[in-house]
């Protein structure tokens, strides 16, 4: 299982590209760069300068949502992407995006499985450079051909919750970036398994990436971050995610009210042990490194140290690199 | 005044920087990296750009600010300029009405052409102010309605290229620009020292697809709504674009393009000198190959000579 970089274009550029040269230089290969919606940096231009500057990387998408973006840009930005990575090292993630950030934008969300379905077949077409014609309730083209040749087929994988999505994946996708409550994961990948097989499709062609908030806590204002973190990615997750977590629903649902009502640091009370460590990968830099090899277990093949990484993130990537080693 | 050349970003990312780090070395004063449903992503080729040259400006666009959000936009530039510093600006526009069908995206708004793009500037304006950023704004504008309008921004990109088409055009802006307000112009062009047919027949095709996307507002003006229309029609119903080019008449290129030889050029910026524009920038098939950005360079060379005397 390899160790990967995550990073988010709500992150300060400095840290997104200092994270990811010392991440090359501890010989982590791959890095995985979230959309922050309403972040301060697009994502499509941080994944090209972190490609640019770091010639050794893959660098993948982790995730878009063709909710915010016209397809033909995504198809055209993911080409243009390729084309300056060269040799294999982009990857698209595409998804539906964080539920309250969509909300603060005023998007609605309407049928997930059938918009990734198409979005995905559609960039498969533009990118083959068909003529493309095509209307639904999600997407509009109209003879339609994209002057972009790629050179190699750009990885997609699906960055999902919920059992319809999982499915999906395994239907289509080329891997999937998972995050939730570690009891899901462990369901989800089951999922997403079983409909690779039932799609006659081989496990060897999907990678599974888990991506979980990860932090190296040393103080009690560590603990603190890491739960209002827990608490942020609780009250974004959906009821079905709850229920496959066997998590304590009323905590939940309580966790959710109070953090629209009293925001974060409110919520981040409600957050106590146990669904700390279902949402989050948090301790010593040794205790990270188990909490990682669990998601081996898993049959992971990638792992994501994210933000918010521990007090001082360099020095506690620089810790979790060195002693990964020991685990491999 | 201050050149540019402009970059089609249907070429692949490496003949893209190579011909960008040419540019840099002959001296011209900016490239401009334009944005098109079916090309490459602008902002990206613009990082590669930046990634590969030291101090040649960059502008970015034109982008259709009905393809791009303001927010999606401001956030390409300030990622641009938080990692290579204040080398950009950035123009944006309504786009090709054709190419932005083609990709399920009206060209209107509710509240009116006007209207949206104050309020894209105005939303701009405020997501630099939160990140303490800035660089200079242009307005890609045409007809009428969009002239109007580009008073709220700090340029505008004229897509003229004939002196007294021009001279309308800034007579309507001159009245309500504000202080410091720059006018340049975007063209297809073909600045030679030995003609090439074949490059000549790509400006021709250019100034075709400028006109196949003007507005009927654009066309009605200069006389071109009747001999474009049949197709226009044909353009927008998905007929492929050698289908449609020679019903464009050849009236189009005097009105949007520039076709002049090295020798010729001087006069033809001393005419637009005069007229106020401070900007030119040369694009698509200018940028077609090696011998004819050089040919710009040295044409360009000639002119600053001339000026000192």
């Amino acid at each position: 299982m390899q160790l990967d970089l995550g990073v988010t274009t709500g992150m300060q550029l400095t840290e997104i590209l200092g994270l990811s040269e010392l991440a090359e230089n501890v010989n982590i290969k791959n890095v995985w760069v979230g959309d922050d919606i309403t972040g301060a940096h697009e994502v499509f231009s941080v994944t090209t300068s972190i490609l640019l500057k770091n010639k050794d990387m893959n660098v993948g998408i982790g995730i878009t949502s063709p909710l915010i973006r016209n397809i033909s840009t995504i198809a055209r930005a993911s080409t243009t992407l390729a084309q300056i990575a060269g040799d294999k090292r982009f990857r698209l993630g595409l998804g539906i995006g964080g539920l309250q950030e969509l909300n603060k934008l005023g998007i609605t969300l309407r049928n997930p499985v059938s918009m990734l379905r198409e979005a995905s077949i559609l960039l498969h077409r533009i990118w083959n450079r068909e003529t493309v014609t095509f209307e639904s309730g999600h997407f509009k083209l109209s003879h339609y051909r994209s002057a972009v040749r790629v050179g190699y087929p750009i990885p997609v994988f699906l960055g999902i919750r919920g059992p319809r999505l999982l499915t999906l994946a395994g239907e289509i996708a080329d891997g999937a970036i998972l995050s939730g409550p570690k009891t899901y994961l462990k369901k989800a990948v089951s999922m997403v398994r079983n409909s690779i097989a039932k799609s006659g499709r081989s496990e060897k062609d999907f990678a599974f990436v888990a991506w979980l908030p990860t932090m190296v806590t040393q103080k009690p204002s560590d603990i603190r971050l890491v739960k209002q973190i827990a608490a942020y990615v609780l009250s974004d997750t959906p009821q079905n995610v709850v229920d496959m977590a066997e998590l304590d629903s009323v905590r939940v649902e309580t966790l959710k009210k109070t953090y629209q009502r009293r925001g974060i640091a409110s919520a981040a009370n409600l957050i106590n042990e146990a669904l700390l460590d279902e949402v989050a990968v948090c301790g010593d830099v040794r205790q990270i490194c188990e909490g990682f090899q669990a998601f081996r277990k898993m049959r992971f093949q990638e792992v994501v140290f994210g933000p918010p990484y521990g007090a001082k993130p360099r020095a506690a990537l620089s810790a979790v690199a060195d002693a990964w080693g020991d685990y491999l | 005044m201050k050149f540019g050349l402009g970059i089609n970003t249907d070429e692949t990312t490496f003949e893209i920087v190579q011909k960008c780090i040419l540019a840099e070395r002959l001296g011209v004063d900016y490239v401009w990296v334009s944005d098109a449903p079916v090309h490459l992503f602008a902002p990206a080729v613009v990082a590669a750009v930046a990634e590969n040259t030291r101090k040649i400006r960059i502008g970015v666009g034109l982008m259709s600010a009905f393809l791009h959000s303001p927010r999606q936009i401001v956030h390409s530039l300030v990622t641009l300029i938080e990692t290579y510093g204040e080398r950009f600006e950035l123009c944006v526009g309504p786009g090709d009405r054709n190419m932005l069908k083609s990709v399920g995206v009206s060209a209107r708004h509710p509240a009116g052409i006007k209207h949206f793009f104050e309020d894209t500037r105005r939303q701009m304006r405020t997501l630099l102010g939160k990140q303490g950023i800035d660089f200079r704004l242009w307005l890609g504008a045409q007809g009428p309605i969009m002239l109007e309008t580009a008073g709220f921004y700090d340029g505008v990109m004229l897509n003229y290229a004939h002196p007294d088409h021009i001279k309308w055009a800034i007579e309507r802006i001159k009245p309500i620009r504000p202080r410091g307000f720059q006018f340049g112009i975007y063209a297809p062009s073909y600045v030679y020292s030995e003609f090439d047919p074949e490059i000549h027949r790509l400006l021709r095709i250019s100034s075709a697809v400028v006109a196949l996307g003007a507005s009927d507002a654009v066309l009605k003006r200069l006389d071109l709504s009747g001999l474009v229309a049949e197709s226009k029609r044909k353009f927008s119903e998905g007929a492929p674009l050698r289908a449609v080019v020679d019903g464009v008449p050849t009236k189009a290129m005097d009105l949007f393009s520039i076709s002049k030889s090295t020798g010729e050029l001087g006069s033809y910026l001393a005419e637009l000198s005069l007229l106020g524009v401070q900007h030119v920038v040369f694009s698509y098939p200018q940028n077609h190959d090696e011998t004819t950005i050089q040919d710009l360079a040295a044409a360009l060379k000639g002119w600053a000579r001339h000026k000192s005397r």
